[in-house]
């Protein structure tokens, strides 16, 4: 690793003010994709400002219909928390698979999303459970946010501070894990609001998506049969060593059956 | 590695052909390029800057033309050398064609490989990443041609 600048700001002003100021700056989250990155010299950034320890970044609550959680919170908590659990219990269980112990105990829901690896899973819980994501300047709506490969709505400066979830009536997440690094090769999670039905789907392509079709086909009726015939999103879809395309394709609906199967049982 | 695409690019296919040449313009086109050089009238040299999430990685480019059949077909050869990031080669087919309305097919095929780190750690996202790259370098090299699009 080459030698760097570490900062540790007191406040979201502060960090935004030393990226501004520096030569190359990364913000540092959880470090679990940075980190690697920069050990093999794929990446050498000239600053890291470290994000821990920032107030307005921690913290899980559940008002009325909406779950918000700090973007500093690591996926472990987010799993063990009860407030995600009462409320949201699909999306502890998807906090719960994500990688190893090792990487629950440092990754975050906020550097997941930033970071909008196309096979992460936090992406396709923003997009069914209708996530706003708030930033140091603005909100995003989760449906605005994903824009490609690792591309998202964020400015190059600009700091996730908090996610908020609207509370389903039932949710399930489905993934089909990739079995060294358990990243979704696809994953899909379907919640259901009051028999408005969203779907999140992430792995298949550039980045999550939602499927319109099975969205359709499951408000009309929650039933895994219903999505038999409904019609794949339009993804780009991924090949690679992993997984051909043809293959993420049919596990895309495959997961979405598992998925609504769990949502059935659970109602 | 390997991958295909298809292009339609309004404009006459001597003026495609022409910027397909250009160093200026194919500069422009690529994302994080900061130097193109041309050292022989079939020889490049770029310094690039990528970016794939979070790899940020400096690679110096060597671009060979060859096969030239004006203006209809060449074949592009690449070499790619990261400081520390890892190498990798390539050769690109790149076609033009007439299209209605004085327009230009360009079709490409590109048959790549990657060593080093960057194959270590990227391999799950290369294809991904070369696809958008590729994506993003011929919607740029559209504007760069498209006479109905101003300079900028």
């Amino acid at each position: 690793m080459d030698a760097f600048n570490y900062h540790k700001p007191s406040s979201l002003a502060e960090a935004v003010a030393l990226h501004r100021d520096a030569e190359d700056p990364a913000y540092l989250s959880g470090g679990h994709t940075l980190l690697p990155t920069m050990t093999q010299r794929l990446a050498t950034p000239s600053d890291l400002i470290d994000l821990e320890g920032l107030t307005e970044l921690t913290g899980i609550a559940a008002e009325g219909r909406t779950l918000s959680i700090g973007a500093f919170t690591r996926h472990a908590e987010v799993a063990a928390s009860a407030e995600v659990r009462s409320t949201v219990p699909a999306l502890a269980d998807l906090a719960e698979g994500i990688g190893d112990a090792q990487v629950r105990n440092r990754g975050t829901i906020g550097g997941s999303l930033a970071n909008s690896d196309p096979s992460a899973d936090y992406p396709a819980a923003a997009l069914a459970l209708n996530a706003v994501i708030r930033t140091d300047r603005r909100q995003i709506a989760a449906d605005d946010y994903f824009r490609g490969l690792f591309e998202t709505a964020l400015e190059e400066d600009e700091i996730i501070t908090r996610i908020d979830f609207a509370i389903p009536s039932c949710a399930a997440y489905e993934k089909f894990p990739n079995p060294a690094s358990r990243y979704a090769t696809v994953g899909v999670m379907v919640a259901d609001f009051n028999g408005t039905v969203r779907v999140g789907v992430t792995g298949a392509g550039p980045c999550a998506c939602r499927a319109p079709a099975f969205e359709a086909a499951l408000s009309a009726r929650v039933d895994p049969a219903a999505l038999d015939d409904a019609e794949l999103p339009a993804i780009d879809f991924n090949s690679d060593l992993h997984a051909s395309a043809e293959y993420r394709a049919h596990l895309v609906r495959v997961m979405a059956q598992r998925a609504t199967a769990r949502l059935v049982e659970a109602s | 590695m390997e991958q295909a695409g298809e292009y339609r690019i309004p404009a006459e296919r001597a003026v495609v052909w022409r910027s397909l040449n250009d160093p200026a313009v194919l500069a422009r086109c690529i994302d994080g390029c900061q130097s193109m050089e041309q050292l022989a009238d079939d020889r490049f040299a770029a310094t690039v800057k990528a970016r794939v999430g979070p790899v940020r990685a400096t690679f110096d480019v060597a671009l060979t033309l060859t096969d030239m059949r004006p203006p209809e077909s060449y074949v592009l050869e690449a070499e790619v050398k990261g400081k520390t990031a890892g190498f990798g080669k390539g050769t690109a087919e790149v076609a033009l064609a007439d299209a209605d309305d004085g327009a230009t097919l360009l079709s490409y095929r590109v048959v790549g490989r990657v060593g080093g780190k960057l194959a270590q750690i990227g391999a799950r996202l290369i294809d991904s990443a070369a696809r958008k790259m590729a994506d993003d370098f011929f919607s740029a090299f559209h504007q760069a041609v498209d006479p109905t699009t101003k300079p900028s």
